[in-house]
C-alpha cells in the first residue's frame, strides 16, 4: 500500500517545479531595480541628507596603509556608548562632488566617483596557493563553505563551519568577517560589530575586504539605530571600493528616504 | 434437623458469606489498585531518559599532522573495530601500514545541525601528515572529514539506564518475528498468560532436568520489568500473571509489543544498563535497527534470554551458538528462507572490545552541570533525554589528567616533605586547557583524585596568582603612558632596586626573589626574570587602577583591590579566570567567553540551545603581539627556561607564578592554538615551598609536549603595525657590528629605536633597520 506521504511527493514536486518556473519567468521579465533593499530595515527615523563633505585627500588604499598608532587603553575597548563619542573625533570622511547637490536632485544610485571599483575578491578558495599552510588552507575552505551557507540563509550550519575555521586558524580574518555576517543575519548586531572589529585589524592590506567590513558595520549600526555612524561607515566603504554594492545601495536608500521626508 | 444444628448452619453460612464477600471486596480493591498502577505506568511517562554528554567532534583535514596511535585510539573509543579486509560495514576500519592507508566506514551520527549518513572514507598518510582524503564510494577528494563526538557520560538520577524509544513501524518486521518466535510464539493468541506455553515449558524442563525454557509471555516479562523484582516466588508469579491479564485487557497487542521492545533489558555497559532494542542495536553492532543483517537480528532476539551470558563482548563463541539456535528456529518456522539461513550462518561475529563509558572527565562534567543548571532543572537533565554537545576534547583531557597526576607524584618523590599526613593535607593540583581562538574549554582537571575530593580547584579555589599577574602590569604599561608621558617599549629602562611605595598613608616595600636586585634593566628583562621591584615601579608609574581595570577587561572577574601589592598578584583568583585572561592575549587581544556547552538538542532532535563563540576585542592586536613576544622570552631565556631544556621547543609564551609565602605555584603558557594553566598547592594553604617553575612548569611542559605532538608548529603572527629591529640587549639601541649579542625585538610602528648602540659604537647591523 502506498502511504499518503508517498502519494503526495510527486505531486508536490511537480507543484514546486511549476512554481519555480513561474517565479523565474516573472523575475526574468521584471525590470531590474536600481538598488536592492538593504538587508535590514532602518530602525532610525529617516533624516535629511548630511552636509556635503570634503573630497578625499588620499588615495583609497590610504585607509589600509594608514600608519597605525599604538592605541591607548581607552581606545582599545570600544563599546556601543563609546562609538558616538569616537565618531565626533573622526575626521570627516570623503564623498564626491555629486553629494553636494541638494537632496532633491541627488540621483538614486549614489556612488562616490573617486576610487575605481575593485575586482571581486570574495572567493576564498582563490586564496589557497600551493604554498599555503595546511591549517590556513583548511580554514579558508571551511570559511568558503560557511560563506556559501550564509548565501543560502543556513546560519546554523554556517556558524558551525565558521567557528571551526577560526578554531583552526585564528588569524583567518575572512572567517571573522563571515562570522560577523552570520551574527548580523541572526540580528545580533553587537556581536557582529565585535567580530568586525577583529576582522578589521587583520584586513588592512585588503581593500576589497576592508570595504566589506565597513559596509557591514554600516548595516549593523543602521540596524542599531545609529544612522549617522552607519552613513559614515558606508561612505568609508565606498571611499575604498566604489563598487561595494551594499554600501552604495544602503546610502542611496538612506538618501532617498531623506529626500522623501523633506518632500 | 435439630434447631441447634440449623443455627450452627445459619451462622456458618453467614460467616462464609461474609468472608466471601469480604474476599471479593478485597480482591476487587486489590485488582483495582493493580489496574491503577498498570494504567499509571502505561499512560504516564513510562521511562526516564538520561541526558547524554558528548565531546567535541574531531576534524581531520588534508595536510594535518597527527599521531597514528592517537587516531586509532580515538576510533576504538568511538566503537569502531578493526578488520583485516576493506571495511564494508559502518563502524569498521582497516589500517595498512605498508601503504599508509587508513580506511574507515564512518558511523551515522545525528549532529545538531544535520544528520550524517556514514560513508566509507580513505585517508592516505604521508609520514605523520594526511596527504589525501577520499570518499570511498565516489572516489571524490575531500578536504576534511569529521569524526563524530564521543559519548562522555549520561546524566543519571538513581538508575543508570540507557534507552531510546522506537515506534513499532521503525522496527524491522523480521526482528519482531524473531523475538516473538523465540520468546513468545503464541503472543497473538493468549490473553497475557499462556497455559499451553506454560505446560510446554514445564514438560521441556522436566525432560531436561533443568530450567531451559521459560513459560512467561512477553506481557508477563514486560510486567516483571516494569513493576516487579526478579525473585522467583509463587506470590510474585501470581501477581505477575494477574497484572499481565490486566495489561492485556486494557491495551492492544501493538501497544504491549512496543512497550516491550523499548523496555527489555539487553545487558550491561559498565555500570549502565542497556534497555530497549535501539540501544541494543547501537551497543552490540553500532548500527541503526534498519541496517541489521539477518544474523544480527537473530542474535539480538537471542540475547533477551540471557544478555550477559550470550553477549559477544563476553564470548563470541557463546553468542554465535545462541544466534544459530535462533536462526534454526526462524528457518524451521519458515520465517527466513534456507538461503537466508545459510548466508546468516556464514556471518562472522567480530570480536569487539567493550568501551565502557566511565566518565573520563568528571570535573569537566561537574562544571558543565553547574552551567546547565542555569537553564535546566535536574529533573529535565536526568529524564528528558537531552543531547548535550560540548567543547571537551577527551584526548587532551586524558593527557591533562595524566600529566597532573604524574607530575604531582614526581614532586612528592623529589621532595618527600610534600608527602603530608592525612587526607586533608595532600598535595593538590589543577589544570585547565583552553582553545584561545574560540574560548572552548578543551580539558579540565579540578584535582588529583575525583573519588577522594570533588572540589574543583579550577573554578572553586581562589588563590593568590603571584607573578603570573605581572604580565597585566607590563601590558598596561605598553598600552598607556607613564606619569611623565613616557611610553614603554621592550627596551625601556626600568630601575630594579629596593624602593618604598607610599599610598593612602601606608608604605609598601616589594622585595625580590632571594633579595637580589639587578639595578637598571630593560623592560623585557624585568618581565623575563620576574623582578618584583622593577614591576612595582612600572605599576606605580602606569597607575595601579589601570592595571586593575585591564585585568578585569581581560577576563578576571574576582574583585581586585587597587593596592600596590596587586601588581605582584596578591588578589585571589581562580585558575579559570587566569586561563580566560591569558587566552585574550593568545588570541591577539580578542577576549572570548569560556565555552563548555555548545549545543543542546532535545529528544526530537530540535536544537534547544546553541552557545556561539563570542568575541570582544579588548586589547589592540599590535599590543597583544608585543606582550606575547615578551612572554616568549620567559620560556626562551627567563624563569621558564627549563621547559626548553625539557624538550618543549615550540614557539610559546608563558609566565611562572609563585606567591610570596610559597603557598601557590603556577604556570600559564600558550602556543597560538592551545593554552594551559597549572596550579599546585595545598587546599589548607600550608606552605608548598616550591616556585612555579619547580612545581607547575614541569606539569605544563609534560602536558604541552604530549598535547601538541604531531600537530603543526605555529607561531604568533605579527599584525600590521609591528616592526622588528635588532637591538643590543643592554643598551636597548640599534645593534652595531661591535655588539657582542643582539635581540630581534618587536615594536609598535613608530616606537622603534632610531639611535645606534652607545655602548658598542660602530656600523649598524645590516638588518637592524626597522623592516
Amino acid at each position: 500500500m502506498i502511504s499518503t506521504k508517498q502519494r503526495k511527493t510527486p505531486v508536490r514536486l511537480l507543484q514546486r517545479v511549476a512554481a519555480v518556473i513561474i517565479v523565474l519567468a516573472v523575475y526574468g521579465c521584471a525590470p531590474q531595480p536600481l538598488y536592492r533593499r538593504p538587508l535590514t530595515p532602518a530602525t532610525a527615523k529617516p533624516r535629511s541628507l548630511p552636509a556635503p563633505k570634503p573630497a578625499p585627500s588620499s588615495p583609497p588604499s590610504s585607509a589600509a596603509s594608514e600608519s597605525p598608532r599604538r592605541p591607548l587603553l581607552e581606545e582599545a575597548n570600544i563599546r556601543e556608548q563609546d562609538l558616538k563619542t569616537q565618531e565626533k573625533a573622526t575626521p570627516p570622511i570623503t564623498t564626491s562632488k555629486e553629494t553636494s547637490l541638494p537632496p532633491s536632485v541627488i540621483p538614486e544610485t549614489f556612488i562616490p566617483s573617486t576610487p575605481p571599483p575593485l575586482a571581486d575578491d570574495s572567493s576564498l578558495l582563490a586564496k589557497i596557493a600551493p604554498g599555503t599552510p595546511p591549517q590556513r588552507a583548511a580554514s579558508l575552505r571551511l570559511s568558503e563553505e560557511g560563506r556559501m551557507l550564509l548565501g543560502s540563509g543556513d546560519y546554523a550550519k554556517a556558524l558551525n563551519r565558521l567557528e571551526r575555521a577560526i578554531a583552526i586558524d585564528s588569524t583567518n580574518a575572512y572567517g571573522h568577517f563571515l562570522l560577523a555576517k552570520a551574527q548580523y543575519g541572526l540580528k545580533r548586531y553587537k556581536e557582529s560589530l565585535n567580530f568586525l572589529e577583529v576582522a578589521e585589524s587583520r584586513l588592512r592590506g585588503e581593500p576589497f575586504w576592508l570595504a566589506e567590513v565597513y559596509a557591514l558595520r554600516g548595516e549593523n549600526l543602521r540596524a542599531l539605530g545609529m544612522a549617522d555612524r552607519a552613513e559614515d561607515s558606508y561612505t568609508k566603504a565606498l571611499s575604498i571600493n566604489s563598487g561595494n554594492r551594499t554600501a552604495s545601495e544602503a546610502l542611496s536608500r538612506m538618501q532617498s528616504d531623506g529626500s522623501a521626508t523633506q518632500r | 434437623m435439630k434447631k441447634s444444628n440449623l443455627r450452627i448452619f445459619s451462622i456458618s453460612l453467614i460467616v462464609l458469606l461474609l468472608i466471601t464477600s469480604s474476599g471479593i471486596l478485597l480482591g476487587s480493591w486489590y485488582l483495582k489498585n493493580l489496574e491503577v498502577t498498570v494504567k499509571a505506568k502505561f499512560d504516564g511517562q513510562t521511562w526516564r531518559f538520561p541526558s547524554k554528554i558528548y565531546s567535541d567532534s574531531y576534524l581531520l583535514y588534508v595536510g594535518m599532522h597527527l599521531r597514528l596511535e592517537d587516531i586509532l585510539e580515538k576510533l576504538r573509543r568511538l566503537g569502531y573495530h578493526e578488520t583485516k579486509t576493506a571495511p564494508n560495514g559502518k563502524g569498521e576500519y582497516r589500517y595498512q601500514r605498508s601503504s599508509g592507508l587508513l580506511d574507515i566506514y564512518l558511523h551515522d551520527f545525528n549532529y545538531p545541525t544535520e544528520p550524517f549518513k556514514g560513508i566509507p572514507v580513505r585517508i592516505k598518510l604521508q609520514g605523520t601528515a594526511i596527504d589525501k582524503v577520499e570518499n570511498g564510494i565516489t572516489g571524490q577528494e575531500m578536504f576534511s572529514l569529521e569524526l563524530e563526538p564521543e559519548l562522555v557520560t549520561g546524566l543519571y538520577e538513581n538508575v543508570w539506564q540507557e534507552r531510546r524509544l522506537v515506534v513499532l513501524a521503525d522496527v524491522p518486521p523480521l526482528l519482531i518475528k524473531a523475538i516473538l518466535a523465540i520468546e513468545d510464539e503464541r503472543f497473538d493468541r493468549h490473553m497475557g498468560v499462556d497455559p499451553v506455553g506454560l505446560l510446554r515449558a514445564i514438560w521441556v524442563n522436566l525432560r531436561a532436568g533443568a530450567v531451559v525454557q521459560g513459560g512467561s509471555t512477553l506481557t508477563q516479562q514486560l510486567v516483571k520489568n516494569f513493576f516487579l523484582d526478579s525473585e522467583r516466588t509463587l506470590s510474585r508469579k501470581m501477581k505477575e500473571a494477574v497484572m499481565a491479564l490486566i495489561v492485556e485487557r486494557q491495551y492492544s497487542k501493538k501497544e504491549i509489543l512496543e512497550n516491550y521492545l523499548n523496555e527489555i533489558y539487553f545487558g550491561q555497559k559498565g555500570s549502565q544498563g542497556i534497555h530497549g532494542i535501539w540501544e541494543a542495536s547501537q551497543f552490540y553492532f553500532s548500527k541503526p535497527l534498519s541496517e541489521l543483517s539477518v544474523g544480527e537480528i537473530a542474535l539480538t532476539a537471542g540475547l533477551i534470554r540471557g544478555p550477559n551470558n550470550y553477549s559477544p563482548y563476553r564470548s563470541v563463541e557463546a553468542a554465535t551458538r545462541r544466534r544459530n539456535v535462533v536462526l534454526a528456529k526462524l528457518r524451521d518456522d519458515k520465517i527466513i528462507s534456507r538461503r537466508q539461513y545459510d548466508t546468516a550462518l556464514r556471518e562472522a561475529l567480530p570480536h569487539r572490545d567493550l568501551v565502557k563509558v566511565t566518565n573520563d572527565a568528571p570535573f569537566y562534567v561537574d562544571f558543565l552541570r553547574r552551567e546547565l543548571a542555569e537553564n535546566y532543572s535536574n529533573d529535565k537533565l536526568t529524564a528528558e533525554g537531552l543531547r548535550i554537545f560540548t567543547s571537551l576534547d577527551l584526548q587532551l583531557q586524558k593527557i591533562a589528567e595524566r600529566s597532573l597526576f604524574d607530575g604531582l607524584k614526581r614532586l612528592e618523590a623529589t621532595y618527600p616533605a610534600l608527602r603530608r599526613r592525612g587526607e586533608e593535607d595532600s598535595l593538590e593540583g589543577a589544570m585547565i586547557v583552553i582553545r584561545p581562538q574560540t574560548g572552548e574549554i578543551k580539558a579540565m582537571v579540578g584535582g588529583r583524585n575525583y573519588q577522594k575530593s570533588q572540589f574543583n580547584r579550577v573554578f572553586q579555589a581562589k588563590r593568590q596568582p603571584g607573578s603570573i599577574f605581572k604580565p597585566f602590569v607590563y601590558l598596561a604599561a605598553l598600552m598607556n603612558e607613564g606619569s611623565n608621558g613616557k611610553k614603554y617599549t621592550a627596551v625601556s629602562k626600568v630601575d630594579d632596586s629596593p624602593f618604598i611605595w607610599n599610598y593612602d598613608g601606608k608604605e609598601w616595600k616589594p622585595g625580590n626573589y632571594n633579595d637580589e636586585f639587578y639595578g637598571t634593566v630593560t623592560f623585557r628583562r624585568a618581565l623575563e626574570k620576574s623582578l618584583n621591584s622593577a614591576t612595582a615601579r612600572i605599576a606605580q608609574d602606569v597607575g595601579i587602577r589601570r592595571v586593575r581595570d585591564l585585568a578585569h577587561r581581560l577576563g578576571i572577574q574576582s574583585s581586585l583591590p587597587a593596592v600596590p601589592s596587586l601588581a605582584l598578584g596578591s588578589a585571589e583568583v581562580t585558575p579559570l579566570e587566569v586561563a580566560v585572561a591569558f587566552s585574550t592575549l593568545a588570541n591577539n587581544g580578542v577576549r572570548t567567553r569560556p565555552l563548555t556547552v555548545k549545543q543542546v538538542v532535545d529528544h526530537n532532535a530540535r536544537v534547544v540551545e546553541k552557545r556561539d563563540v563570542r568575541v570582544e576585542k579588548v586589547v589592540p592586536a599590535q599590543t597583544a603581539y608585543l606582550i606575547n613576544h615578551l612572554l616568549k622570552g620567559v620560556l626562551d631565556r627567563g624563569t621558564a627556561e627549563s621547559a626548553r631544556r625539557a624538550g618543549f621547543t615550540r614557539p610559546a609564551a608563558g609566565k611562572t607564578g609563585t606567591t610570596n609565602d610559597y603557598k601557590d605555584a603556577w604556570f600559564v603558557g600558550y602556543t597560538p592554538d592551545l593554552l594551559a594553566v597549572v596550579w599546585v598547592g595545598f587546599d589548607n594553604q600550608s606552605k608548598l615551598g616550591l616556585s612555579g617553575s619547580q612545581a607547575a612548569l614541569p606539569i605544563w611542559t609534560d602536558f604541552m609536549k604530549r598535547a601538541t605532538a604531531g600537530t603543526p608548529v605555529t607561531d604568533f603572527v605579527p599584525p600590521p603595525g609591528v616592526r622588528f629591529v635588532e637591538v643590543d640587549p643592554l643598551s636597548g639601541q640599534l645593534a652595531t657590528l661591535n655588539c657582542s649579542s643582539f635581540v630581534r625585538e618587536a615594536f609598535a610602528e613608530g616606537e622603534e629605536p632610531t639611535v645606534t648602540c652607545a655602548l658598542h659604537l660602530g656600523e649598524p647591523l645590516p638588518n637592524s633597520r626597522p623592516e
